[in-house]
Formats: structure tokens, C-alpha cells, sequence
């Protein structure tokens, strides 16, 4: 059972206790992930969990919990349009917010991976401003009822 | 220099015919009855898998015909492209004979056996007479009765 | 906000995966140029060379190196259409692939020394445009038949398919095999760590999830199907999986049998030219022969035809020269048909080696096959029958014919037994077919006291003995010709059956030989079998039109004026009366039994007729053989067969009876 996403940011104003977002980082290059750690760092209380693959991907997608993936399209043995479509196909993930990259001049995957349920959109190469931007929205409450 | 010849028996005279040309020699009980063919065919039979058509050769030679016989014998000769079983009334000996011991049949012979002997011969105190396979299995087209 | 992340700090992490990619790159790059030079495609490499320097192009644009970015897009577009067509790269692509490779890594050493990468060459990305706008060979896919799950199937490109399908067609397996990932696994192996196992015992060809209902076992609810081509055993595979081999299912179906590679030694020195092939039904090339037939008819009708008008005086010459051609067209195209039932027989007899292996491996004995067929062929009908006769002589000459190792070693023979099979036309109807091996000879004396017969004095004679029901020339049963065939039932096919001949040659201590002699071709038709006046006969059973019980109030008796006395019989049926004979009686055999039998209505022309018999027994199929001499061929008969009792057994031909009847009839009128 995939379970619901979580840990959105409570109200405002609420005490809170600042739960943890789990984000999943799906790329086969570890540089480009620790890349994409390093342009995160500066948003609080995330935890980072690394899939090298599409397939390692779906596999703690299935096991744990999570708030938020970044997702490179160009992977081996199974894209990232094939996690994304997998994925969508499950009721329990239809909430999850995905960042999908991919790399400069692939313009027609922009609008594919949008339709293929891709919450937001980022082209190698990106600076860390961007990314950050992009996941702070994801990550806000009103995102929450993004689907 | 001997040949070895097949020696049969047809109502109480002696015939040979080249062992060479003896393919098998069986007992004989009955043949699969074929319809339309001439008189003296007795039928088919199955020799080491082979069909073969038996000649009763009483019938052929014009004599009455006898209900086979523990004795009863097909021999099979071959003769060129052709195969064919004669039905005999025994068939148990070989006899040694030399080409030059056989003779042209006498009158009263021919006569009676049709031109179906080539020649005779004598062995030991009795006369055989050599057939003429050909005459007997005879080259005619068949015709329905 | 943190201080700004300079990505520039990633290149040495960059220039370590890059490096990774370049090897693994050419590593692909030189399996497709290996697969280049054997004319085949390699799709699996094309595919990770494209995952490579798509890869590259991405990391490389991180962390800016222009030039990079721009020689492996262009290498990607390449080879993204290379890989849309199934894997299909021609020369000239692999070649610029191999300079655009070159190219990348020299910018990468370069930027490894921290010097700056040369801009990209011009020329390079000129080619590579040019060779995109060209497009890569395109060449259509094979016939494969593919196992997969339609929802999974649509997931596959077609260069995984065709890599499974050219795995198959190489006599490989193409297998799938599903793993499980769950937090609860004895063996904690995850979807990555399984990859990796099964990627050293096999090729992965395409990872699908797929959704599975949640279990204990599967608590996410997901599943891999992991799509894999391997020569290992399920066995292997599974244990790489994490799984047990019940769950591995096979994906494609070979196109063709490849004949096992057995250490056989061809003599007659050709090779099967390699056509392609079509696979037919038997029954359809019968259909043709008979278009063929009534063809043949109608060009008879037509040379009558031109007879008459011969006849009346108009020239005909053109018009014979005409018909005459298609009398030779009309011979030609039977020959041609009647060819294509023909199987050679080096194919059927190719599975022999590798059986006699089989039969030797775990023995102490070794023996060489030699398969002396040259271009030889037989109808299939007769290979399908004589087969079984063949394997048991091989199985009998391997058990019992060749000694052990050291029993040949000390009779002063090679270690290993010869087996030889050759093959040659004895006449235009006839192959002969010759087993023989340098073995042991069969023992007249054990054969003779085995069968409680006297000593045989020819070969012929002991030939006879052995194939006797019942006598075995072995000394002990063994698995394999203990049981099953017997010699006479080898008799039985190739001398009752197929009307052919056997013969042997047997020398103690020197050998055996079993020569074969079988027709090129046969005729087997369905009929009926039936009793008439004591006798058995059968009959086509497309000559008759219907089986009817005679009721005695339906038949009729005519009186007729030249029948001397004998009166015509009819049969009322259907408001018709049918001419009725009783086969008995037109054979001139006593009737058997009394009491109303059957009758067989057959069609001749426009009239129908009732033949009497007494009593049905079944219907089979049987090979006729037909009367080849002058003193049985009759009208009415078109053969005999064996229905198995060894003794022959007619085949009637009832409309060209029926024939006869009529003429017979008119005759005494």
C-alpha cells in the first residue's frame, strides 16, 4: 500500500513541530544527486534518500513513505516517463509532488513528463536558485492540493 | 561344372528350375483371393513382406485342381523385373545338374506340359524336366474373366 | 539564503563518472562493430551507448563543458534513431561514433590536467548532422513469436523486443523471472542488488514493474518483472533472483529448430543451402495434387477434342503442339509438387548423433556417428514411418553392437565405435539406406539357442530369426532397446508397411550391417475394411457416399431377360432404386453368412450403386501398394496393403467396379 504523502508544514502560526519531508532523489549519476542534496541544503528539515535507478526508485517508493521526488528522465533500464506513469498509476501516489529534470533541448519531454503527471519542471542545467525555488513550492501546504 | 537346381513336384512328374533364380521356398496355406484374374491365379501372398502372385501350377499346367497339402509349396522365383510364387505340390530337394546333361523335351513331354518345359535332363534314374519360368508367369496383358 | 552553490566544484566527481561512461561507452561501441562485421544488430549496446552518452551530455551540462554537450548530443541523436530501428547502425555511423568518442575523451583529460577543452570540431558535428539527416539503415523486424503479457508487451520498444527475439533465434533463452522487493526478505536483496546478480549470469533486456495485490510477501504491492536472455540454467537464474525457479517463464519461441552442433562428420561434403523455408500442412500439397488430377482430366478431354476435330478435317497442328505443351507443363508441375513433400534425409536423421551421445555418456563406451546421406530425400510420409526403425537399429547397434573401450582396445580396434549411416538411390522408386557399425557381429549361435532354432547358415536366415516376435540378441534388457521396438517390428514397417526390403550382413567380431530398402514415396489413403464372402478388403473412404443397413422389404428382385436366370436385385432407397450386387457373389465367393448385411453406395457418373457386404469392421488408414504385376492387375483393385496380420489384403477401387458392371451389362444385352 502506498501510503498518502505526509508532513506537509502545519498552519501557520500553529505551534509546530517541524516534521521531517522525506525527499527521494532518483538519478543513476551520484554526482548529479549529490548535486541536487547540495542545492537543497538550504531548505530546512528535509531527509534525503538516494535511488540510483528507476526501478530502485519504485521499489522504496513501494517500502517507505515520501514527500517529494526528484526525478531524472534519462535513467537505464526503466525512465523516468516509466516510474512517472507507474506511479500515477497508483491511487495512493496520485498526491505525490514530482520534480521531474531533464536535460537542455529535450523540450518535447517537458510537455510529455507534464502530462505524464510531473508536478514541475526543471532542464539540466539548472542553477541551485531554481531547484530550490521549485521544491519550496512543491513542498508548501498550499501544494498540498496539487495533484 | 554342376548347377544347383530346385527340384518340385507337379502330379507325380519332377521340374527344375535354377536355384539362382529361387528367391524363398514356403509352405503354403492359403492367398488372398483376387478377383478378375485369370484361372491359374491362386492370389497374393506376403513373402519377407514382399507380395508376390502365386500361380497354381496344376491349374496353369491344365491338371485338376488339389486342395493344398502339408507338403503344399511356394517358390518363389525371380526372373528379371519380375517376382511370382509358384504353387507346387512339394518342393524338397536340390540336385546338382550339368548344363550339359539337358536335352530338348521329347514329343509326348512338350505336348502335354505346353511348352512350358525348355528342356529335360536325367538325375540320378529320374527325369526332370527344366521350366520355362517365363512361358508359365506368361507376358500377356491380364484381361478380367 | 546560503552562500551560492558553485557547481564547478562537482568536476572531479564529473570527470570520475565520465570516465566510467567513455569506458563502458567503447566497450558497446565495440560489441556493435563486432555485431557490424557478422551482419548482425546488436540492440542492447546500442541502447546503454545511447543511456551513455545521454548521460553524459546531461552531467557534462552541469557542470558546463560546452564542447562535451554538444558532441554527445550529437553521438545521442544518432544514436537515438539507431536504436528506434531495432538496433540498426550502419559503418559509417559506428565509425563517427568511434571519433566522436575519441573526441570526448580527450576534452576530458584535458579538463582533468585543468586546462580548457577544445572547442568541438566542427567536422565532427557537420558528420553527424549529415549522417542524422541520412538516417541510419532501416530494415524490417523478424517473425518472432513473443510471449509477453499484452499490458507489459506495450511497454517493450521495438529493440528490446528484437533483442529478446534475436537471443532466441541464437539459441538462447529469453526468459522472464519476477523479483519481490519487501523489507521482510530472508535474503535482503533488493531490486538493485538482484540487477546486479542476474545482470553476471544473464543480459537484462527491460526491468516492468508491476502492480501486485499487497501480501505479506509483498508488501508494497509492487513487483519486477525482470526480461532476461541467458544460456544458465533456471536453476542459476532463480538463485540470482532470489527466487525459486518454478516462477521463470519463457518469452519467445525459437523461429526455427537449430540442429544441435554434435560432433558429426559430413562426408558428403555439402551444405544445406539456406533457403527460406515455409512451413506447410501435408493435407494442402495433397490438395494440389488433386487439382493436379482433374486437371490431367480435363487435358484429356481436351485432346480428345482436337482429335475430333482432326477428324474432320480442320488442321490442327497449332493446337497439339499447344496441348502438347501442356501435357509436359501438367508432368512438370506434379514432379514439382510431389517435391515438396520430400524431407532430406540428412534432416531426418540429424538428431541421431546427439541421441547417441546421450546413449553413451555415462556407459564406457564411445562410439562416432558418420552421416554419409548426401542430397537424398524421401517423401515424408516414409521418413515419418521409417524413423522408428532407423533409432531402434542406432539404439540396437550402440547397446549391443559396439564393445566397450577396453574390449575394443584389446580386439586390437579403435577406442571408439563407428556408426555409418549412408544413403543411395537404388533405383528411380527405391533408396537404400545402410546401418553400419564396427562392432561385435551378432552371434548366430546365442540368436539360434535363444530362438530354440537350429543355427541359421545365412545371414538371410538369421536376419528372419532375430526378427521373430520375441527374440532378443541381448543378454540383459537394457532402458533403451530392451523395451519398445523389436526387430520385428523394424521388419514389419519397412517391408509390410512401406513394401521396401531389409537385408543384414553380420560378421563376429567385425560388424553389422542393416541395409534398408525403402520406396521414395507411398500412397496411404483412409478407408474402410469390411468381410465379404470370407474375405477382407478395404476401400477409399471417399468413394463412398453412405454406409446403409439393408432392409430386406427394400430390395427388390428384377427378373432379367440375359441374366440366366439369375435375377438383378435393387435397393428402394429415397424413392430411387439403387442397382444392388453383392460383392460375394460378383468375386465368385461364397457368402460367409446369411442375414442382411450392408451395403457401400457408391457414385459412378450420374448413377448410384448399392454393393452388398456382410459385415463392417472399421476404418483406418493404410498404405496402399500397388499390383505392379501383369498376372493381378485388375479393374477394380488398386492395390494391397497390410492391415497388420502379415498377409495382404486388397484395396478395392468400387467406382471403376462398377464400371465393369455396366460394361459387363451392355455386353449381354
Amino acid at each position: 500500500m502506498f501510503v498518502p504523502a505526509r508532513g506537509w508544514l502545519p498552519a501557520r502560526g500553529a505551534a509546530s513541530v517541524r516534521r521531517v519531508a522525506e525527499v527521494l532523489v532518483v538519478d543513476d549519476s551520484k554526482v548529479m544527486r549529490e548535486m541536487v542534496i547540495a542545492c537543497l541544503r538550504a531548505h530546512d528539515g528535509l531527509s534525503f534518500t538516494h535511488a540510483a535507478s528507476g526501478l530502485e526508485a519504485l521499489e522504496k517508493l513501494s517500502l517507505k513513505a515520501f514527500d517529494l521526488v526528484v526525478l531524472d528522465l534519462n535513467m537505464p533500464d526503466i525512465g523516468g516517463f516509466e516510474v512517472l506513469e507507474f506511479v500515477r498509476g497508483q491511487d495512493k501516489l496520485r498526491a505525490l509532488p514530482i520534480l521531474v529534470v531533464t536535460t537542455r533541448g529535450d523540450e518535447t519531454s517537458r510537455a510529455k513528463a507534464l502530462e505524464s503527471g510531473a508536478s514541475a519542471f526543471l532542464t539540466k542545467p539548472f542553477s541551485p536558485d531554481v531547484i530550490l525555488a521549485e521544491v519550496r513550492t512543491l513542498l508548501s501546504p498550499a501544494a498540498g492540493s496539487v495533484s | 561344372m554342376s548347377v544347383l537346381h530346385v527340384l518340385f513336384k507337379v502330379a507325380d512328374a519332377e521340374y527344375v528350375v535354377p536355384a539362382a533364380d529361387v528367391v524363398q521356398m514356403e509352405s503354403f496355406t492359403t492367398a488372398t483371393f483376387v478377383p478378375g484374374t485369370r484361372a491359374h491365379v491362386a492370389g497374393l501372398v506376403q513373402v519377407r513382406g514382399q507380395v508376390v502372385p502365386v500361380i497354381d501350377v496344376r491349374l496353369r499346367f491344365n491338371l485338376p485342381k488339389l486342395e493344398p497339402t502339408l507338403d503344399s509349396r511356394v517358390v518363389i522365383v525371380k526372373d528379371g523385373a519380375r517376382t511370382v510364387a509358384l504353387l507346387v505340390d512339394a518342393a524338397r530337394e536340390v540336385v546338382r545338374i550339368p548344363p550339359s546333361d539337358f536335352h530338348p523335351p521329347p514329343e509326348v513331354v512338350s505336348r502335354q506340359s505346353k511348352g512350358f518345359v525348355k528342356s529335360v535332363a536325367t538325375s540320378g534314374n529320374r527325369l526332370v524336366m527344366l521350366v520355362d519360368f517365363q512361358k508359365i508367369i506368361g507376358e500377356e496383358p491380364n484381361h478380367a474373366e | 539564503m546560503s552562500s551560492p552553490v558553485d557547481l564547478r566544484g562537482f568536476l572531479a566527481g564529473f570527470l570520475g563518472e565520465a570516465d566510467e561512461h567513455l569506458t563502458s561507452a567503447n566497450a558497446n561501441l565495440v560489441a556493435v562493430e563486432q555485431s557490424l562485421a557478422k551482419a548482425e544488430t546488436n540492440p542492447r549496446a546500442v541502447r546503454e551507448l545511447f543511456r551513455s552518452l545521454h548521460t553524459i551530455k546531461g552531467l557534462s551540462a552541469m557542470v558546463g563543458v560546452e564542447p562535451i554537450v554538444e558532441i554527445s548530443h550529437a553521438m545521442e541523436t544518432v544514436l537515438r534513431m539507431a536504436d528506434l530501428a531495432s538496433g540498426r547502425l550502419s559503418e559509417d555511423a559506428a565509425d563517427l561514433l568511434q571519433k566522436g568518442l575519441h573526441a570526448i575523451d580527450e576534452r576530458v583529460r584535458a579538463l582533468a590536467k585543468g586546462a580548457s577543452p577544445q572547442p568541438a570540431p566542427e567536422s565532427l558535428i557537420d558528420a553527424f548532422s549529415a549522417l542524422e539527416a541520412r538516417g541510419t539503415s532501416n530494415g524490417g523486424g523478424d517473425e518472432i513469436v513473443l510471449e509477453i503479457d499484452a499490458a507489459l508487451a506495450s511497454k517493450f520498444t521495438a529493440g528490446e523486443k528484437q533483442q529478446l527475439a534475436s537471443a532466441a533465434a541464437a539459441g538462447k533463452r529469453a526468459l522472464r523471472v519476477d523479483f519481490t522487493p519487501s523489507p521482510g526478505r530472508a535474503d535482503g536483496l533488493s531490486i538493485t542488488a538482484v540487477r546486479e546478480r542476474v545482470g553476471r549470469v544473464a543480459d537484462i533486456v527491460k526491468v516492468v514493474p508491476v502492480s501486485i495485490p499487497e501480501s505479506e510477501a509483498s508488501p508494497g504491492g509492487l513487483c519486477f518483472a525482470l526480461f532476461v536472455v541467458t544460456s544458465a540454467e533456471d536453476g542459476v537464474l532463480g538463485d540470482a533472483a532470489g527466487s525459486d525457479s518454478s516462477g521463470i517463464v519463457a518469452v519467445a519461441h525459437r523461429p526455427r529448430v537449430e540442429p544441435a552442433r554434435a560432433e558429426i562428420e559430413r562426408d558428403d561434403g555439402s551444405d544445406a543451402h539456406r533457403g527460406t523455408f515455409v512451413r506447410v500442412e501435408v493435407s494442402r500439397l495433397d490438395e494440389a495434387l488433386e487439382c493436379l488430377s482433374s486437371l490431367v482430366v480435363t487435358r484429356f478431354k481436351l485432346v480428345r477434342a482436337v482429335a475430333s476435330l482432326a477428324a474432320s478435317g480442320v488442321d490442327v497442328r497449332d493446337l497439339s503442339l499447344i496441348v502438347g505443351e501442356t501435357g509436359r507443363d501438367l508432368r512438370d508441375l506434379r514432379a514439382a509438387i510431389v517435391r515438396t513433400r520430400m524431407v532430406t534425409v540428412r534432416s531426418l536423421l540429424e538428431r541421431v548423433p546427439l541421441m547417441v551421445r546421450g546413449l553413451t555418456r555415462d556407459s564406457d563406451r564411445a562410439v562416432k556417428v558418420i552421416l554419409e546421406t548426401g542430397e537424398a530425400e524421401l517423401d515424408k510420409s516414409v521418413a515419418e514411418r521409417v524413423l522408428p526403425a532407423i533409432l531402434h537399429l542406432v539404439r540396437n547397434a550402440v547397446d549391443h553392437g559396439i564393445e566397450t573401450r577396453s574390449e575394443r582396445l584389446r580386439a586390437g580396434k579403435p577406442e571408439a565405435g563407428t556408426l555409418r549411416i549412408t544413403c543411395s538411390q537404388h533405383s528411380n522408386t527405391e533408396l537404400d539406406l545402410t546401418l553400419s557399425d564396427d562392432g561385435r557381429g551378432l552371434d548366430r549361435d546365442a540368436v539360434a539357442k535363444r530362438a530354440n532354432r537350429p543355427v541359421p547358415e545365412s545371414d538371410a536366415e538369421l536376419l528372419d530369426l532375430i526378427a521373430l516376435p520375441g527374440v532378443s540378441t541381448a543378454g540383459r534388457v537394457t532402458t533403451t532397446s530392451g523395451r519398445g521396438l523389436g526387430m520385428d517390428i523394424v521388419k514389419r514397417i519397412v517391408v509390410g508397411d512401406l513394401g521396401g526390403a531389409l537385408s543384414l550382413e553380420t560378421e563376429p567380431g567385425v560388424g553389422t550391417t542393416f541395409t534398408l530398402r525403402v520406396p521414395l514415396t507411398i500412397t496411404i489413403v483412409d478407408a474402410f475394411s469390411f468381410e465379404c464372402g470370407g474375405e477382407r478388403f478395404v476401400t477409399p473412404i471417399g468413394a463412398v457416399e453412405e454406409i446403409v443397413e439393408i432392409d430386406p422389404a427394400h430390395v427388390v428382385r428384377v427378373p432379367v431377360a440375359h441374366g440366366g436366370g439369375r435375377d438383378a436385385k435393387m435397393l428402394r432407397r429415397r424413392g430411387e432404386g439403387l442397382p444392388l450386387f453383392g460383392l460375394s457373389g460378383l468375386f465368385g465367393l461364397k457368402p460367409a453368412s446369411t442375414g442382411p448385411g450392408k451395403a457401400l453406395i457408391i457414385r459412378r457418373q450420374a448413377q448410384q450403386y448399392a454393393f452388398e457386404v456382410e459385415r463392417m469392421l472399421g476404418q483406418q488408414e493404410v498404405v496402399v501398394r500397388p499390383l505392379e504385376d501383369p498376372l493381378v492387375r485388375v479393374t477394380g483393385v488398386s492395390g494391397s496393403t497390410d492391415l497388420g496380420d502379415g498377409k495382404p489384403t486388397l484395396v478395392l477401387d468400387l467406382v471403376a467396379l462398377c464400371g465393369t458392371i455396366s460394361s459387363r451389362e451392355e455386353a449381354l444385352a
